[in-house]
C-alpha cells in the first residue's frame, strides 16, 4: 500500500474544497432567476445542471496520479474531475454561463466540457466516454508512451453496452485504461439494488481478465492508493482496472430534482459521510496546522470567486457563432442556414 | 344563498417537507361553472420543485377561482371555491 | 355552448397521454410499459406519473440503463403477442439501442412476410428550447420517419396525445410516440398555451395518417407538428392582423403521412411554408415539399421552409434562440413571400 505524503494530501484537499465552493456556489448561480418556481431556461445559467457534490474524493484521489498528458472522459456530472484535473477554471466557468469566451464558445455547455491542454473531456449520453478513453489508451500504445486513459462513469453506466465491449477491447489490447466506477446508489430515482445484479460493481471486471477493486469508503486517500495500482498498472503496460469508489450524491440528479423517491435516512447517512470532513482529518493527523488547512480553503474559495465573477463579465456569444465550428475544415454552404435574415430577435 | 360552499386551502395540499411557503399555480384543468367529483384533480401548482395536484374535496360546482394560472401564492392562499351539490 | 365548454375539464399533455396509458393497462394485462425512472419518479417528463401506485413495479418497470437490452426485450415480448410500451428517456439516446429499432422492430413484419407482428410502442421524449445542447435537444423526426416499418406519431395536444395513444398501443405495428417536452405541462419547463386542451372522459383513438387543421385560413398554408403548431399558431394571429390569413396544418403523424390534407391546402392557398424542429436537409420539410411539388407544382407559387439548420443545437441562450425557428422566423417567412 503506497504511502501518501502531505503535499498530495494537501493538493488533493484543495482539489476538493474547491470542488465543493465550486458546486455550492454554482448551485446559488443556477437558482437565480428560477424563483419562486423553478423554470429550467430561466437564469444566468439554464439547461440541466448535475453537481458533483459529495463526488470530490473520487475526482481529487484519482486524478491525482495524473498530468496533463494523460486523457480523462468525465459523464455528465464532471466538475470535481475537471478541477482535479487542472482545468481552466475559468473558462470552464464561463462555459457553464454560456459566455463567448467559454472552452466551447458556449456551444457545448457544463456536460460537454472540452480541455485538450490538460487531455479533459465530458459527454451527456451515459457510458459513451469509454470507447473514447479506450481510444486515448490505443494511441498510447501505438506511439509506445506511457501515458494513461482514465474513463469516469456511474454505477447505473455499468450496465450500459459500451461500458462493458470497452472493458474487453482494452482488454484484448492490452490498453492503458483505467474504468473509474463512482457508485453514489443512485440513477437518477433508480437505486443500485433494483436495476444492478451485483452490489460490488467491481466484480464487472470478472468476466473479463482484468482486475477490478472497490473503494467501500468515501475516502480520497484510500482511492488514491487504490488509483496508484490501477494507474501504476497501465503506466507499466500491465493493461486496464476497473476500479469503483464509493461516493454520494449531496445535491440531487440535478438541480430541481426534489428527490422525493428518495428516503430520508438515505440522505442523511450519505451525508454524513463527507470526505472533506475525512480528509480534514488527515490532514491534522499529519500534523498540518488548522491555519494552514484553513488558509487551502481560503484560497480555493476565492479561486471559485474569481473564476465566476470572470465569468459573469465575459460577453455572451453572437447568435451568428451557432453556424460555426461544426467542421476543423469547413465546407461551402453546408449548415443549411437560415432566409430571415430580417428578423429581430429579443434580447438574450 | 341555499347551497353550501367549500375552500380548497393551499394548507392543507402543501408537502410536510417543503422548506418554501411560496408556490405558482401552474395549471387549473377546470374554470367556473366547471362541474367536478370528489376526488377530480383541479389544478396543479408547484411549491420548489414539487408539483402538487390542487383537489376536489367534494362533487359540486366551481365557483371561484382565485388565483390565476401563473400567479403566486402564499402558504396558507385559498385556491378556489366550490359549491357543495 | 360556452357553459358546456366551462363545464369541460382540460388536461395537460402528459396527463392526457397518462390517462390513456392507464386505461389501456386496465383494459389489457398483456401491456406494460419499460423505461428509466418511470416508476417512483414517474417518468422524467411526467409520461408515466402516478400509474406505479395503481399498476405496481411488476407493469411500470424501471429497468437499467441498456437501452438494446430493454428495447429488444420489448420487440421480444411483443413478438410474444404482449403489448409493451418501451420509453426511451431523451429520443436522444436511441444511438444505444438503435439497432433492435431500425433492424428488428422496424423490419421483423417484413422480413417474415407478415408471420410476425411487433404489437409494441416506443415513446420517446423529444425537443429543445431549454438550453439542454447537442445531446439533449433534438427531435430525429425525419431519422425515425425515413427508416421504413415504422409508424410515426407527433402529439401537439392533449387531445391528440390520448387519442393518439389509444391508437399506438392498440396498433398491431410499432409505434414510435415522440412527445414534446416543452409540451407536457411540466411545472419546470412550462408550456405555451395550446397544448393543454378540453379532454374526454372516454377512450377514443385518434387514426393515424390524419392530419387535423388547427386553424382554417385562405392565404398560406402552414404545415408543421409539435411544438412549432403552436408557433404558428401564434404567428397565424399576428398575420392576421395584417390581414394574411394562415391556414395550420398540423401532421400529427409523420408515417403515414397525410399528404391529401395537405395538397387540397395548398390548392386553396396556393402557398406554402413548412416549419419543422429538426435538422433540414434531408428531412420532414424536404419530404413535404417534395410531395406537394410531385403531385402538381403548379399548385404552389410560394414556397418555403423552417427548419434547424444542419449543426448540433448549441447550448447558450443566443445561438439555440438562433437556431430554433420561432415564431418571428415563421411571420417573416410569410411576410417575405409578400402575399
Amino acid at each position: 500500500m503506497v504511502v501518501v505524503g502531505v503535499t498530495q494530501i494537501k493538493e488533493m484537499y484543495s482539489n476538493m474544497v474547491t470542488a465543493r465552493h465550486y458546486e455550492e456556489r454554482l448551485r446559488e448561480e443556477y437558482l437565480e432567476g428560477k424563483q419562486p418556481s423553478f423554470d429550467i431556461s430561466a437564469g444566468p445559467i439554464p439547461g440541466e445542471l448535475h453537481l458533483a457534490a459529495g463526488h470530490e474524493a473520487s475526482g481529487a484521489g484519482i486524478c491525482q496520479h495524473l498530468d496533463n498528458d494523460d486523457t480523462v472522459t468525465a459523464p455528465h456530472r464532471p466538475h470535481h474531475i475537471a478541477i482535479a484535473k487542472d482545468i481552466d477554471l475559468k473558462r470552464m466557468t464561463a462555459e457553464i454561463f454560456g459566455r463567448k469566451t467559454g472552452l466551447s464558445k458556449g456551444k457545448g455547455g457544463h456536460m460537454h466540457l472540452y480541455d485538450p491542454e490538460v487531455g479533459f473531456a465530458c459527454s451527456g449520453i451515459i457510458a459513451e466516454g469509454c470507447p473514447p478513453a479506450v481510444g486515448a489508451g490505443l494511441a498510447a500504445k501505438k506511439r509506445g508512451s506511457d501515458n494513461v486513459a482514465v474513463a469516469f462513469i456511474g454505477e447505473g453506466a455499468i450496465n450500459q453496452g459500451a461500458f462493458l465491449e470497452s472493458l474487453n477491447f482494452a482488454s484484448v489490447q492490452n490498453l492503458p485504461v483505467v474504468f473509474v466506477i463512482e457508485d453514489n446508489d443512485w440513477a437518477i430515482s433508480m437505486p443500485k439494488g433494483r436495476v444492478t445484479d451485483v452490489s460490488d460493481g467491481s466484480e464487472r471486471a470478472n468476466g473479463f481478465d482484468l482486475p477490478g477493486y472497490r473503494v467501500d469508503k468515501d475516502d480520497a486517500i484510500e482511492i488514491y492508493q487504490a488509483a496508484s495500482d490501477a494507474i501504476g498498472r497501465a503506466r507499466d503496460r500491465s493493461g486496464p482496472s476497473l476500479l469503483e469508489v464509493q461516493v454520494h450524491r449531496r445535491m440531487g440528479h440535478f438541480m430541481g430534482d426534489a428527490e422525493g423517491y428518495r428516503p430520508d435516512d438515505d440522505i442523511e447517512q450519505a451525508n454524513a459521510r463527507d470526505s472533506i470532513t475525512r480528509i480534514e482529518n488527515d490532514l491534522e493527523s499529519q500534523g498540518v496546522a488548522s491555519d494552514d488547512i484553513e488558509q487551502i480553503r481560503s484560497k480555493a474559495q476565492n479561486r471559485v470567486e474569481e473564476a465566476i465573477e470572470w465569468a459573469k463579465s465575459q460577453p455572451k456569444p453572437d447568435p451568428e457563432e451557432a453556424y460555426t465550428d461544426m467542421f476543423s475544415n469547413p465546407e461551402e454552404g453546408v449548415t443549411g442556414g437560415k432566409n430571415t435574415d430580417n428578423v429581430v430577435r429579443g434580447d438574450d | 344563498m341555499s347551497n353550501q360552499e367549500t375552500v380548497i386551502s393551499s394548507e392543507s395540499l402543501w408537502p410536510e417537507d417543503a422548506a418554501e411557503d411560496e408556490a405558482v399555480i401552474t395549471n387549473w384543468f377546470v374554470s367556473e361553472g366547471s362541474a367536478v367529483d370528489r376526488g377530480t384533480t383541479l389544478g396543479e401548482m408547484q411549491v420548489e420543485k414539487v408539483s402538487v395536484d390542487i383537489v376536489a374535496n367534494t362533487q359540486g360546482e366551481v365557483d371561484e377561482i382565485m388565483i390565476d394560472e401563473g400567479g403566486e401564492l402564499s402558504r396558507g392562499d385559498p385556491l378556489a371555491r366550490l359549491m357543495i351539490e | 355552448m360556452s357553459q358546456q365548454k366551462a363545464a369541460e375539464r382540460q388536461l395537460t399533455m402528459s396527463r392526457a397521454m397518462v390517462s390513456a396509458i392507464a386505461h389501456e393497462m386496465r383494459e389489457d394485462e398483456e401491456v406494460f410499459y419499460m423505461g428509466e425512472d418511470v416508476a417512483d419518479y414517474g417518468g422524467i417528463f411526467d409520461s408515466t406519473d402516478g400509474l406505479l401506485d395503481e399498476f405496481g413495479r411488476d407493469r411500470i418497470m424501471d429497468i437499467p440503463i441498456s437501452e438494446t437490452a430493454y428495447v429488444g426485450a420489448a420487440v421480444g415480448a411483443a413478438m410474444e403477442g404482449m403489448r409493451p410500451i418501451a420509453e426511451l428517456m431523451f429520443v436522444d439516446f436511441f444511438g444505444v439501442g438503435m439497432d433492435q429499432i431500425y433492424n428488428f422492430m422496424a423490419k421483423n413484419t417484413y422480413m417474415s412476410g407478415g408471420n410476425v407482428s411487433v404489437p409494441m410502442v416506443l415513446t420517446a421524449g423529444v425537443g429543445g428550447t431549454y438550453n439542454d445542447a447537442a445531446q439533449h435537444s433534438q427531435t430525429l423526426y425525419a431519422t425515425f420517419s425515413h427508416l421504413p416499418g415504422m409508424k410515426v406519431v407527433v402529439p401537439s395536444t392533449a387531445y391528440d396525445a390520448k387519442g393518439l395513444m389509444h391508437n399506438a398501443i392498440r396498433d398491431d405495428d410499432p409505434v414510435v410516440y415522440l412527445f414534446h417536452k416543452r409540451l407536457m405541462g411540466i411545472g419546470w419547463l412550462p408550456a405555451p398555451e395550446g397544448p393543454k386542451t378540453p379532454v374526454p372522459k372516454e377512450d377514443y383513438a385518434l387514426p393515424f395518417g390524419e392530419a387535423d387543421i388547427k386553424r382554417n385560413g385562405e392565404d398560406v398554408t402552414i404545415v408543421t407538428l409539435g411544438l412549432h403548431v403552436h408557433h404558428a399558431l401564434e404567428a397565424a394571429s399576428q398575420l392576421s392582423d395584417d390581414g394574411t390569413e394562415a391556414e395550420v396544418v398540423d401532421l400529427r403523424t409523420l408515417v403515414p403521412l397525410d399528404e391529401e390534407t395537405v395538397i387540397s391546402s395548398v390548392k386553396k392557398t396556393g402557398n406554402l411554408l413548412v416549419v419543422d424542429e429538426d435538422y433540414q436537409s434531408y428531412g420532414v420539410t424536404s419530404e413535404v415539399i417534395s410531395r406537394v411539388v410531385e403531385h402538381d407544382s403548379d399548385i404552389v407559387n410560394n414556397v418555403d421552409r423552417l427548419a434547424i439548420p444542419d449543426v448540433p443545437i448549441p447550448f447558450a441562450r443566443s445561438m439555440e434562440n438562433e437556431v430554433l425557428p420561432d415564431v418571428d422566423d415563421i411571420v417573416a417567412s410569410v411576410r417575405g413571400m409578400n402575399l
